[in-house]
């Protein structure tokens, strides 16, 4: 269950963007979630219900997970698309990629009501 | 309403707080080991039979994660070697910043090792850099092989795996090389030691492993 304290993290960096674009309450925020980040977006999303509730500045914040699919890149023969990382290379059959895209958990906008 | 870009990564605070254990280490001049496994793989255990093992050879102290408790940090204790208890009240896996605390109250530059013993759990901990030089897990023969399969990321981030309770295989429907033959599909480069807290088997073989990547990552012992 370490989405309980990534959710809280994300209420902390929401609080902390609010606070520097002059207050107010957010409405929504837009998270990146990589499908390799080992987070499971349903539970994320629950236990971020959980910690926005009571926040003057974060109750009833929803909260939008966009899923961002693997790209890797063969370490052998430099073969980049989509898969299972822990698969083999479909160009070359090598194991062993480098991960560009799909690890991320990355805070992408908040929209502030400002009063 | 206006919509505010952020674009920030959500772990960038244990990012930052790894590389703030990193320089701490670095400068105290002790090797760090994070040892991972599943609940009751025999983390502890093994610590205990460490810091027996260690007398004379190598100064070690050991972070204790726990979710509750101080249970484990006691029995580690009993044994001469300096341990710090970190609950992660309820959190699955320790994270930088709960490290940090801990770090605090522990004499680094006296150490050779430190060596975490992270909450049970074969998932979140991988994720999570405490800023330490080696990542080692512990897969018992009472689990099952089919765990590289299951948890890829603590296999290919680990670079020893433990094969643990090896007194236990006659009893067991465990095949250890099918078991490290699919861990190495995952990562080619893992090191393995069979090891049975029980019967000292492979205690002689961890220990070393311990003193040449302190070696190689940081330097010899301290006199």
């Amino acid at each position: 269950m370490h989405e309980v304290s990534i959710a809280q993290r994300i209420v902390e960096v929401i609080r902390d963007t609010a606070d520097r674009n002059g207050g107010g309450r957010v409405a929504s925020a837009v998270l990146r979630v990589g499908e390799l980040s080992c987070v499971d977006p349903e539970t994320l999303a629950f236990a971020f219900d959980l910690s926005c509730r009571g926040d003057p500045t974060l109750d009833g914040c929803s909260l939008r997970i966009e899923r961002v699919p693997a790209r890797l890149r063969c370490r052998a023969c430099a073969w980049e698309g989509g898969g299972d990382p822990f698969a083999g290379c479909p160009a070359c059959g090598a194991r062993g990629f480098d991960v560009l895209d799909g690890r991320e958990l990355r805070l992408q906008t908040i929209d502030l009501e400002q009063a | 309403m206006s919509e505010i870009p952020v674009v920030r990564d959500v772990l960038d605070d244990n990012a930052a707080g790894a590389a703030a254990n990193r320089a701490r280490f670095a400068a105290a001049g002790v090797y760090v080991m994070n040892l991972m496994s599943g609940p009751g793989a025999g983390k502890t255990t093994l610590m205990e039979r460490t810091a027996v093992a260690c007398r004379g050879r190598l100064r070690i102290a050991v972070v204790a994660g726990d979710i509750e408790t101080r249970r484990d940090a006691d029995r580690i204790a009993r044994h001469g070697v300096p341990v710090e208890q970190v609950n992660t009240g309820g959190a699955c896996h320790m994270d930088a910043r709960m490290l940090e605390g801990a770090l605090s109250r522990i004499d680094l530059a006296s150490l050779d090792a430190l060596i975490i013993e992270n909450v049970g759990n074969l998932v979140c901990p991988a994720e999570f850099d405490l800023g330490e030089h080696d990542k080692v897990m512990i897969l018992s023969v009472t689990e099952g092989a089919d765990k590289p399969a299951k948890y890829p990321l603590m296999f290919s981030e680990a670079r020893l795996m433990v094969l643990g309770k090896t007194d236990l295989l006659p009893y067991v429907d465990f095949d250890p090389h099918a078991a490290i033959a699919d861990a190495r599909t995952l990562n080619p480069d893992l090191e393995v030691i069979r090891l049975s807290s029980r019967t000292g088997e492979g205690i002689e073989d961890w220990i070393s492993w311990i003193e040449r990547r302190r070696a190689s990552r940081v330097g010899g012992t301290k006199d």
